[in-house]
């Protein structure tokens, strides 16, 4: 039962990166054409083929190199193979990913004093794993050994491709939005408009809708990735109270003051800018609900 | 006539389809089995490696504990003389056995303990106990998935046909636990 589960989950995240992957296509290549409608109508058969041709390599450099982007964004640093001081992390990692068996991801350290952690990559072939400096300070072996757990499961699961993708498009969209509502305030005063006013209209709503429909994507994935990761650890560690032990500790010591982009917040094993606390804004499930989950195992 | 002849084409490729994806998931799982060995394998040919550097670390400290040094050596011994599969099993567990006793000796020894090079064997060894214990855990997956599928309807039949129907056995120890070296400082 769990395995087939398991698959499903696998399947599901290919399929859903395939249409992210459309559907951001489509829009971006929507929204740079509706931006060359309104500076410059002229040019807009050119502009439509400029913005179809930048967009796939867009999608696919976000495909090959997203992960190098996100852990550039989140200032991750990599780890020697053999590095003494991290020979417990290094141990756990290859240890769980031989549990899980998937190759051992590489591994990543960030500096911070808050205790989280994220994984990446395109696939298990080609995946990091990230965790911060607070995490290694203040959580014993086991509880590691949970988190850790965690983010092998995302790995294996195919989750960080479709993660990844979501942060790397996110970060375009945003910007490309924010330049369409700009670029139109600017057009408008220029001169009055006669034709492609529909256009407009309709690169308007695209550009005020596009950011909530892609935040609304990241609200829908994250929890019920979670919770499957969470099982997934467990299943891995065969130990449901380290990683509920490593949760409480979280509520304990994070404040949410990682102040990493938003556009890669969904990554993290909990939220890196709010506080556990502030439940308005949470893009993670409430850490409570997944330690009741975890203690009932 | 010619939707006769079309059925029956789509019979056939759908067969050929079924038939072709049991043999290969049947081949895929029983070669995941045979890496998932040779992962156990691997690790515990890194643990045999640093048995000696550990005796020899050991040693200088440990005067009065001859016997428990000795039970390591031999149980190292008898793991890479192993030549069943049970044998190997058995001496790992008392290797891993002996090591335990080992490591509960030098919280005796606070010299020891605070050598460098006794706390770097001592992480990179229980690192490996961990790993054992998870390749382990991979390889009865891997088992269980391979006899559950050529044990029931279809896999069953097609097990038969390419000579996979016989069940894989599993790792077990008993009351071998997960974390048998756990030593905090």
């Amino acid at each position: 039962m769990e395995k087939i589960s398991f698959y499903d989950q696998i399947a599901k995240n290919k399929r859903n990166s395939i249409l992210l992957a459309a559907f951001v296509f489509f829009i971006l290549s929507l929204l740079i054409y509706v931006i060359g409608e309104i500076l410059a109508p002229e040019f807009s058969l050119i502009f439509l083929i400029f913005a179809i041709f930048f967009v796939l390599l867009y999608t696919y450099g976000t495909y090959m190199y997203g992960d190098k982007v996100v852990l550039a964004a989140t200032n991750a640093k990599p780890i020697k193979e053999d590095d003494k001081n991290y020979l417990h992390l290094i141990n756990t990692v290859e240890g769980l990913s031989i549990a899980a068996g998937i190759p051992k991801p590489k591994i990543y350290v960030i500096e911070s004093d808050e205790i989280n952690a994220f994984a990446t990559g395109r696939n298990p072939e080609n995946a990091s794993i990230a965790v911060t400096t607070g995490l290694l300070k203040n959580l014993k072996r086991d509880e590691i050994e949970g988190v850790i757990g965690h983010e092998i499961s995302h790995i294996k699961n195919y989750d960080i491709r479709f993660m990844t993708l979501v942060a790397v498009m996110v970060g375009l969209v945003a910007i490309l939005s924010h330049l369409l509502l700009r670029s139109m305030r600017y057009g408008s005063r220029r001169e009055e408009r006669k034709g492609g006013s529909l256009l407009i209209i309709i690169g308007l709503i695209l550009a005020l809708i596009s950011p909530i429909i892609v935040r609304l994507v990241q609200f829908a994935v994250s929890r019920r990735r979670e919770f499957l990761a969470d099982a997934s650890s467990v299943e891995l560690t065969r130990y449901p109270e380290g990683l509920a032990s490593a949760l409480e500790k979280i509520m304990k010591i994070n404040q949410g003051k990682m102040n990493v982009s938003e556009a890669v917040s969904h990554l993290f094993f909990t939220d890196p800018n709010r506080s556990p606390l502030d439940k308005l804004y949470a893009t993670h499930p409430p850490i409570e609900e997944r330690i009741k989950i975890l203690r009932s195992m | 006539m010619i939707w006769l002849i079309l059925a029956i084409v789509l019979i056939v490729l759908i067969v050929a389809g079924i038939c072709v994806y049991y043999i290969n998931k049947i081949i895929v799982l029983s070669n995941r089995i045979d890496n998932a060995w040779s992962q156990i394998d691997v690790q515990l040919k890194k643990r045999a490696d640093l048995v000696p550097n550990l005796v020899e670390t050991v040693k200088g400290y440990m005067k009065h504990e001859k016997d428990a040094i000795k039970m390591v050596t031999e149980a190292r011994e008898r793991m890479l003389g192993a030549t069943s599969m049970k044998e190997r099993v058995k001496a790992e567990g008392e290797l891993t056995k002996a090591l335990k006793t080992i490591f509960a000796i030098a919280e005796n020894y606070p010299k020891l303990r605070a050598s460098e090079n006794f706390r770097l064997l001592q992480e990179q060894l229980e690192g490996i106990e961990n790993k054992v214990a998870y390749a382990r855990q991979f390889y009865n997956d891997s088992v269980l998935r391979f006899n559950n599928t050529i044990s029931t309807i279809p896999g069953v039949w097609f097990a038969k046909i390419i000579g996979k129907d016989k069940q894989r056995e599993y790792f077990e120890i008993a009351e071998e636990e997960r974390k048998p070296v756990k030593v905090e400082f």
